[in-house]
């Protein structure tokens, strides 16, 4: 047993599953907890609008490490994750509305319903790499788009609206609905988070990375490359029709806008601000992406009241592409491992602190 | 008893054939080495056992199994490895890391098993580390164990390569230089690491170096490729005699004989 489970003074792991284990000091677990109750005790601390942006970045998170599942740890270009954002939205919402599912039945088969969708659009990565899988993805999207367009069953990609739910007897309604979707995305994205951890020290996580490091070495290692990069878009498209599922209940309604190719650019860029290939990056771009959207929609505000533009132009239309694009561009420049290589030389000087090294 | 059959295999690129009509066999248990000069189609020899290129005429089969068509995962799972003579190692991984990767196809768990990695997962995984660990014991690289591959040095990293192979827990082993670019002391390591693979575990293995005096010193059996050709096969003793070889190697016919079993560093070991 360690000399000091309370911080890590060295390696005391004496059992080969005590090196499997995520959180293994004292102090990692406390400040989980901490952290967990911080988080519980959210919403009660903050105002309407900002918890309104909190659920919106817990939403992408999930779709986030999605993406990252396929682009960040097996190297497959994905431009079209929102697209299987949109194939869990709508089964959520069809499970909803035509049979009448619960909202906890109604999500995961969202969740499943991207993963045999994605499953089956990877399908050209069996012979297709880089660009060329990237441009298969990009026409997923865009025929996804244009056939709920055309499909009357889906409204033709108007609003198909959700009923709303009930929590333990607590019935969602206008005035709380933020709060109460807080509590059921928060444990989901947790959830979620665990089992992607799970994954990536199991042979499959390894594999993942195995196949984007050197596929060749990987299929000499007896691993199947076709196999793994499908089971890679399974996993993918599994974390994203789970967050379509929320995301159709948290916004009351589907309607293909909100999963059109925007999106899915979007989610890419948070995947490389956060750092591709990293877990606490996949909660850390989405954090950032949100954050300067809402920030240029304040400067705007402030640059009107100024009268910097002349009265009825919307600066912020302009300023969010601009600030969005350069922000893709700085940090594929000057920092490609993204805002979680920040988040570990931190977490790299508390650990020693107060020692200097 | 698998043995390996290569029965008249003709691998072409374009107009050029890297291999033409070459038989050999690799029986069970023995060190088959593959010598030849730099070109001559050693490594593509390789390249069309383990899968990664298919002969366009010919056929290869390993027992039962026929791996003229065979994809490289495939033929891995018959129970053949290799040590690439470029490194394949992945780079950004620790050695564990890398040896966890090899034990691919021996974990019997499966998705569903992954994602809650509780019982059955974490218990295998406990297992696959503890090989694991063993292999690094017989590959003395202990002290390497968490570092980053990349940042291992050349013999090091080559130890490395051959000991992913192992963990793989082949019955035919195929070595492409592994001794390539060492000093003496970790050329000596690396000889004694082969017998005890062969003697110890029971592996097969096909060597390709250019060490002749190693060569001649370890094999039973070696086979010479000249130009994609193979112009000789038989014991060291044989093919060290044989005037085509002495030819292809010095450039000139009748000259002094190869250098036999001579002071090398496998002479310590074997003793
Ligand atoms: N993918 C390829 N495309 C075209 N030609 C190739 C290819 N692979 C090998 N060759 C050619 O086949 C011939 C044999 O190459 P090979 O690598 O098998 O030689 P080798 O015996 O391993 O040499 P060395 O001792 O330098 O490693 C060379 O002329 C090489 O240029
Ligand atoms: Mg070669």
């Amino acid at each position: 047993m360690p000399a000091s489970r309370f911080t890590q003074t060295g390696n005391y792991r004496v059992r080969y599953q005590q090196d499997q284990t995520i959180f293994a000091t004292y102090a990692e677990q406390l400040s989980l907890v901490v952290l967990l109750l911080a988080l519980l005790l959210l919403p009660l601390l903050i105002s309407k609008t900002l918890l309104r942006d909190v659920n919106m970045i817990m939403i992408y998170a999930v779709a986030v490490i999605g993406l990252n599942v396929t682009t960040g740890y097996t190297g497959l270009i994905n431009i079209g994750q929102a697209a299987f954002m949109a194939v869990g939205a709508y089964a959520t919402a069809l499970a909803a509305t035509k049979l009448n599912l619960p909202f906890f039945l109604a999500i995961p088969l969202g969740g499943l319903a991207g993963a045999v969708v994605g499953t089956f659009v990877g399908l050209p990565s069996l012979r297709l790499k880089y660009l060329y899988l990237a441009v298969a993805t990009l026409a997923f999207q865009i025929i996804f788009e244009w056939t709920v367009g055309h499909s009357p069953l889906l409204a033709q990609g108007g609003a198909i609206i959700l009923p709303p739910v009930e929590v333990f007897g607590i019935k969602a309604t206008f005035l709380n609905h933020n709060k109460v979707w807080y509590y059921i995305i928060l444990p989901v994205l947790v959830v979620m988070g665990l089992l992607w951890r799970n994954i990536l020290r199991s042979k499959h996580g390894r594999s993942f990375i195995a196949v984007r490091d050197n596929d060749r070495a990987a299929a000499a290692m007896g691993i199947n490359p076709g196999v793994t990069k499908l089971t890679a878009f399974l996993v993918g498209s599994f974390f994203a029709g789970i967050a379509g599922g929320l995301f159709a209940y948290f916004q009351k309604a589907v309607v293909i806008e909100d999963y059109g190719l925007h999106t899915s650019v979007q989610l890419l860029a948070m995947a490389i601000v956060g750092g591709l290939g990293s877990v606490p990056g996949s909660f850390l771009g989405p954090l950032f992406i949100v954050a300067l959207d809402r920030g240029m929609g304040g400067l705007s505000n402030f640059m009107s009241e100024r009268q910097i533009f002349p009265p009825g132009v919307d600066a912020a239309t302009a300023l969010r592409p601009l600030a969005f694009g350069l922000s893709i561009m700085l940090f594929l420049i000057y920092e490609p491992r993204g805002l979680a290589n920040w988040w570990r030389l931190s977490r790299m000087y508390f650990k020693k602190w107060p020692y200097k090294f | 008893m698998p043995q390996l059959h290569v029965d008249n295999v003709t691998l072409s690129f374009g107009g050029l054939n890297a291999l033409s009509t070459v038989s050999l066999t690799v029986p069970e248990g023995e060190v088959v080495s593959i010598i030849g000069p730099n070109g001559a189609g050693k490594t593509s020899l390789l390249n069309c056992i383990s899968g990664f290129y298919h002969p366009t005429r010919g056929r290869i089969t390993f027992g039962e199994h026929d791996l003229s068509k065979a994809a490289p995962n495939v033929v891995t799972r018959y129970g053949i490895a290799r040590a690439f003579q470029n490194l394949e190692l992945f780079r950004g991984m620790t050695v564990v890391e890398n040896l966890l990767l090899a034990r691919h196809t021996h974990l019997n768990y499966n998705l569903l098993d992954s994602i809650l990695y509780y019982g059955k997962a974490s218990r295998v995984e406990a297992e696959n580390r503890h090989y694991v660990e063993q292999i690094i014991d017989f590959m003395e690289l202990e002290e390497y164990r968490h570092h980053h591959v990349g940042t291992l040095a050349y013999g090091v990293q080559k130890r490395v390569e051959v000991a992913r192979a192992l963990t793989l827990q082949p019955k035919l082993l195929l070595l492409d230089e592994p001794m390539a670019g060492m000093n003496v002391e970790e050329k000596e390591d690396m000889v004694r690491f082969i017998l005890d693979i062969q003697r110890e575990r029971g592996v097969t293995v096909v060597l390709i170096e250019h060490d002749l005096g190693v060569v001649m010193d370890i094999s039973d059996r070696v086979y010479v490729l000249d130009f994609g050709q193979l112009i000789a096969g038989g014991t060291p003793e044989d093919v060290s005699a044989d005037p085509r070889v002495i030819e292809a190697y010095t450039g000139v016919a009748e000259h002094e004989p190869l250098p036999q079993a001579s002071p090398s560093p496998a002479q310590a070991v074997a003793r």
